[in-house]
């Protein structure tokens, strides 16, 4: 086994089982935390790939976001009771059962579809890969992608003000009178 | 890592080195820390111990050591162990992508009968093409020990001082990213090395077709991204939680903020993880802004051919000392800086929590955008009007 | 490669701070297991503890969190802008391309400028 295949296989480890501990996790916190590693590991994965700007942009951006999910956990969830509430009760239990059928369903579907792929492997040689391609993805970006590019900025702005309304709105359950 | 065993060996020591390097640099600064704060406020600071009170470095790690290892009993076991260790990680690794001198080239040789090399050893812990990317990510991953260590130690005022923490560091993070943009514009790389060769020699650029060359000026960062550099400064303050921006340690509202249950070597742990962020934030100022390793006056070339001349006399012999002599170069200004740091936690006082999150986001980051406006039209209008 | 560095560097960094956690056990005595008495009671200023410990805490946290994440996307895309604009000047689609970015960050300023009318950054 290669140095690369090492580690192309123990990075894939990490990230499949902290992608598991995010579901199997009764504790947000935890789960939030294991996602956290693993978006690591698959920026770890992107420049395996030769993509380190895209490895960079995907820890710093979710990196951000997680901790964002993190704050909602401490803010939102009374983590006593949720943790009750999620690891016992008929329908809980019901739905976890549900849950697992439809995993079970996807992961034979998915399967089936990928031994298709597999069958003729399209392998990448990582010596023609380039050594930088920040620049060759500026170029295609502000080339090509424009347009989608503009429409990201409206779209984050678009968040943005909902987030603020979101924040501020006085009604609802929790509303103080 | 290297192409074979003895190339991957010395890349393996070289960042072991570093690191130990870094945890060694902490007593030490903690020392210049107390004697500078002393000197600062008419006192003589720590001077019983060995020679200017420098054995207080090791008096208190063996005080440290003999700590009792305690754990609240509200504590999250798991959390509470793991951040401290954790704490160390991304600050020291961030630091290793930043280059400290020029490299360091070995000749073929023989060893064991076989024959090796030519090698090249690149004078960082490893040299990343999306360097800044690179530094960024990972320094915005040790938000993650501050939230960790506040909530896994079951303590309200712990999990106020980590919020506050994290809220602090986020904000400042738009300001330092956005202020780097000019920096990257400027060199039109994220290569950290590539930016150090882009500043050599004196200063010298095209404005509008003409050539203009001012030759008591080095060709720094510094003088093209003045604003930048006060905005990138600044940011770094806060990224590492140094006064005047230590709200997350404010003594007199949070005890001490997300450490507070933590005592003997796990506190000394988030201490390391600070002053490396302090090291990435010097060391990054150097890079962008003061010319890195390079000699001012110098450029890499001419100090190579006066080692040649004067010094030594084998390819091996010239290169290692070339190297030396940047990596001093890199050191001074390093160190400048770290005082820097230090002379403003000790002259400055703390902000009110509103004024910081004002600062960051209604001015730092409006003064950032302007900044990369500007440097956009400047380099448009330096190339297009000929 | 330089990621099988990062992985190792890592990986000792993780095992050195453990080491140094057991240590210091060792050295100073385990007080971990036995959790009797007032002193492991969360640090409190000499109050004895009162609330729950999973407090809840201020809306304006998440709200500077989401939005540090929409300017940090927005930052992010500048990136791969600064580090080919002056490829695209000199090869004639400068002012396409420096329109465009500007378009981005009137588009970001405006988002900046309202945020900070609808004191959504004012802490008190």
């Amino acid at each position: 086994m290669t140095a690369d295949a090492f580690i192309f296989w123990f990075l894939s480890l990490v990230a499949v089982t902290s992608g598991l501990s995010v579901v199997m996790m009764a504790n947000p916190i935890y789960s939030a935390l294991s996602l956290a590693m693993t978006m690591v590991s698959l920026a770890a994965l992107f420049a395996t790939l030769g993509a380190y700007f895209i490895a960079g942009v995907q820890v710093i951006v979710y990196a951000g976001a997680v901790m964002v999910l993190f704050v909602i956990v401490l803010m939102l969830f009374d983590l006593r009771e949720e943790t009750k509430a999620f690891t016992r009760g008929q329908v809980s239990g019901a739905l976890k059962i549900a849950m697992i059928g439809f995993l079970a369903g996807l992961i034979v579907m998915v399967m089936a579809q990928g031994v298709k792929f597999l069958a003729a492997p399209d392998v990448v040689d990582a010596a023609k890969l380039p050594e930088d391609s920040s620049k060759a993805l500026g170029l295609v970006l502000f080339n090509r992608h424009i347009f989608g590019f503009e429409a990201l900025g409206v779209l984050l702005l678009v968040v943005a003000v909902g987030t603020v309304a979101l924040a501020r709105s006085k009604g609802g359950t929790h509303a103080k009178h | 890592m290297g192409q074979d065993i003895f190339e991957i060996t010395i890349n393996g020591i070289k960042l072991i080195v570093i690191f130990l390097l870094m945890v060694q640099a902490v007593p030490i600064l903690v020392w210049v820390e107390r004697r500078g704060s002393a000197f600062i406020q008419n006192r003589l600071g720590p001077n019983r111990v060995g020679p200017l009170g420098l054995m207080q470095l090791l008096a208190d790690a063996v005080k440290f050591l003999n700590k009792e290892d305690f754990l609240p009993r509200k504590a999250v076991r798991a959390l509470f162990y793991t951040a401290p260790v954790y704490a160390l990680i991304p600050g020291v690794i961030a630091y290793c992508a930043i280059p400290l001198g020029t490299p360091l080239q070995i000749e073929a040789f023989e060893m064991a009968g076989k024959m090796w090399g030519p090698y090249t050893f690149a004078m960082q812990g490893f040299d990343i093409g999306v360097g800044i990317v690179f530094i960024l990510g990972i320094s915005s991953l040790a938000a993650y020990t501050i939230l960790m260590a506040g909530w896994g130690s079951g303590n309200k005022f712990s999990l106020m001082g980590a919020l506050r923490a994290s809220a602090q560091i986020i904000s400042y993070e738009l300001a330092l990213g956005l202020s780097i943009v000019g920096v990257i514009m400027l060199y039109g790389t994220f290569n950290l090395t590539d930016m150090v060769l882009a500043q050599q020699g004196p200063m010298s650029f095209s404005f509008m077709g003409n050539q203009v060359v001012i030759p008591w000026l080095p060709n720094w960062g510094l003088f093209y991204q003045p604003l930048g550099f006060i905005l990138f400064f600044a940011a770094t303050f806060a990224e590492s939680n140094r006064l005047p921006f230590d709200l997350a340690e404010g003594e007199a509202e949070l005890v001490a903020g997300f450490h507070t249950e933590y005592g003997g070597f796990k506190m000394l742990m988030f201490f390391i993880g600070e002053y490396a962020h302090m090291m990435i934030a010097a060391g990054l100022v150097t890079t962008f802004f003061f010319g890195g390793y390079l000699v001012p006056g110098f450029t890499p070339a001419e100090i190579r051919e006066f080692v040649a001349q004067n010094l030594a006399s084998t390819p091996n012999g010239i290169s290692a000392i070339t190297s030396v002599i940047h990596l001093l170069a890199y050191f001074v200004k390093f160190a400048l800086f770290l005082w820097f740091f230090i002379h403003v936690r000790w002259t400055l006082p703390r902000f009110r929590y509103d004024q910081l999150m004002d600062l960051g986001w209604k001015t730092m980051l409006p003064w950032a955008l302007f900044n990369t406006i500007l440097t956009a039209v400047v380099i448009y209008v330096a190339y297009n009007f000929a | 490669m330089p990621l099988g560095g990062v992985l190792f560097l890592t990986i000792f960094i993780a095992l050195f701070g453990t080491l140094l956690i057991f240590l210091a056990r060792a050295m100073g005595g385990d007080q971990t297991r036995n959790q009797t008495g007032v002193k492991f009671d969360p640090y409190e200023c000499g109050i004895p503890g009162q609330e729950k410990k999973d407090t809840k805490v201020s809306v304006k946290f998440y709200l500077t969190a989401i939005l540090f994440i929409l300017f940090d996307i927005e930052i992010i895309f500048m990136y791969p802008w600064a580090i080919t604009f002056r490829d695209f000047i000199e090869a004639g689609a400068g002012t396409a391309v420096g329109l465009s970015m500007l378009i981005f960050l009137l588009i970001f300023i405006f988002g900046l400028f309202w945020e900070i009318k609808s004191k959504a950054l004012e802490w008190d």
